[in-house]
């Protein structure tokens, strides 16, 4: 059980998405989430699912991992609906009974809503299935760089994040070895209240805790002893460069923005 | 051949809050030539472990002086050309491996020193050659056996090109199979590309390989010289808490009963052939 814990969400598979860089990628997510947010009517917003139905085809990431991603945002997506459905009040009235009135206008907007939060959703995922984490935070690290003037270590952030992720499965593997250890001993984890159960917790987070302590004080003496001394006159093995596809990604994305601004000039506005 | 790492009368002791240091090392005095393979052995809380964090400025000695190269590793300035000079490979894999990718991890040091990307790259894909890592370079590190993971953080030392490796107890916490690979590995590096090698162990079969051998005992030097001669030694061995060789004890023990043993014994065939050649 323990050999297969993927960091993350990345799903591996070879597509034109997962090629690009992953700079791109974060400044592409970045201008989809404020283009999405420009859309004002069906018209520009269908640009926006054109737009991010045909990226998921291209990454080959198959449709059930961007159901699972859509899961847990089911209910946000019901109560916004329904809040838009009662509240908006605008064009035909459909029904009216007691207090509930239910107009055209509240059903677009639902509609609208919907369609906006699913394809954030499905864009953000995207990235996160195409891309490796530790290729994230380095991404994150170099587009930030400039924040070096503002005495902001961006470098140090980056590091802590990947040391982060390296750990994750140490950790987990941590756990499983101190329940067992605990399991021997008599420990009981599986019955009682909940507060027994949580209870019995302890005597697993104390020894993780202990041992992560430890572990970090070690790190850092094989750090220091590998030269670690921060960002500064440090070079990378591997350069991240930019590739015709990204540019024309982004060509793409820009005609995107261009084509939801002159729709929104050109049809009502719904909201 | 000429001193690499030199220890002067040194004296350190961990500080710790509200009580007396209780020295550690106290006029620790050793000298480790260019190019030597070099076994200390000691039992627990010897001071073997702080040996090696003297060697490249990670403690520093509170009397006396430690000179790798002929840099002092009191000096701040010097500590990164110490480093480079100098590293330290530790007991346990987990905690030295800091990428999420073999190749990753190797080429932190390299990248650390600030070493051009084409360069970090054939020296990456030569060190995971070199300790046969190389066809699990894409691999996630906790998904390797320990004795992998233990080889990938000595092709991340000697990534950085250093003239001397230090192992702290490399061996303690691998299977009988990943302590032979690591021994390998070690003695190929020291063979084939002259690294100095300052092996800190507790097994005697580990110690045995090395050229000289230093038994520590109480934070001073209790025994110091080739294997063959150290390994004799079996009382005052066991006195400092070690083991003697299997061989070398059954040998000591055939000659207090009269079997007349030439030689002085250190391995199982040495001791048959000898029998053997009694027996006829």
């Amino acid at each position: 059980m323990l050999n297969d814990i993927t960091i993350g969400q990345y799903y591996k598979t070879d597509s034109p998405v997962h090629r690009m860089d992953a700079r791109m990628k974060l400044i592409l997510t970045v201008l989809f989430i404020v283009i999405i947010f420009l859309c004002k009517n069906f018209f520009s917003l269908s640009v926006m699912f054109l737009l991010t139905a045909v990226s998921i085809l291209l990454s080959k990431v198959p449709f059930r991992m961007f159901f699972k991603s859509l899961k847990p945002i089911v209910p946000i997506i019901l109560i916004t609906a329904v809040l838009n459905i009662f509240y908006i009040k605008k064009g035909m009235t459909l029904l009216s009974f007691w207090v509930i009135t239910i107009t055209t206008g509240g059903l677009y907007t639902a509609f609208f809503m919907a369609v906006r939060i699913i394809c954030l959703i499905m864009a953000s995922s995207l990235l996160t299935y195409t891309t490796v984490p530790t290729l994230l935070t380095d991404a994150i690290e170099r587009l930030l760089s400039p924040l070096k003037v503002f005495h902001i270590s961006v470098h140090t952030l980056a590091m802590m994040m990947t040391l982060a992720l390296r750990f994750i499965p140490t950790l987990i593997e941590e756990i499983d070895r101190i329940t067992n250890a605990q399991k021997a001993r008599g420990a009981d984890f599986e019955s009682g209240k909940f507060l027994d159960r949580v209870r019995a917790m302890i005597p697993v987070l104390i020894p993780l805790f202990v041992s992560a302590f430890r572990r970090a004080y070690e790190l850092s003496f094989a750090m220091t002893c590998r030269c670690y001394h921060g960002g500064d006159g440090r070079t990378r093995m591997k350069q991240m460069k930019f590739s015709a596809a990204d540019f024309l990604a982004l060509g793409v994305f820009l005609a995107a923005l261009a084509g939801v601004i002159v729709l929104n000039y050109f049809f009502t506005a719904l909201i | 051949m000429s001193s690499f790492i030199e220890f002067q009368h040194v004296t350190f002791a961990y500080e710790t809050e509200g009580e007396q240091p209780k020295p550690v090392l106290h006029d620790f005095s050793l000298s480790v030539e260019k190019g030597d393979f070099v076994a200390i052995l000691g039992h627990n809380g010897c001071g073997k472990s702080t040996v090696a964090k003297l060697c490249n400025g990670i403690e520093i000695p509170q009397s006396g002086c430690v000179m790798v190269d002929g840099l002092d590793t009191k000096v701040e300035d010097n500590l990164l050309a110490i480093r480079q000079r100098v590293g330290i490979v530790f007991q346990n894999p987990d905690n030295q491996i800091v990428a999420t990718i073999v190749e990753d991890d190797v080429a932190f040091g390299p990248e650390n020193l600030g070493v051009e990307p084409k360069e970090i790259r054939r020296r990456v894909d030569e060190a995971l050659k070199d300790v046969g890592m190389y066809d699990h370079r894409f691999a996630e590190p906790h998904k390797l056996s320990g004795g992998q993971k233990q080889r990938v953080a000595i092709a991340g030392i000697i990534a950085m090109q250093p003239a001397c490796i230090v192992l702290d107890e490399p061996t303690a916490m691998l299977d009988p199979r990943g302590r032979k690979d690591v021994m390998k590995t070690v003695q190929m590096l020291n063979r084939e590309f002259g690294i100095t090698v300052l092996f800190i162990t507790h097994y005697m079969d580990e110690a045995a390989k090395a050229n000289r051998v230093i038994v520590m005992d109480k934070g001073s030097i209790l025994l110091d010289g080739v294997p063959r001669d150290v390994f004799q030694q079996c009382d005052t061995l066991r006195k400092a808490g070690l083991d003697v060789p299997q061989a070398t004890s059954l040998a000591q023990l055939l000659k207090q009963d009269g079997v007349s043993l030439p030689g002085k014994i250190l391995t199982v065939e040495e001791l048959a052939e000898q029998l053997a050649a009694v027996l006829h």
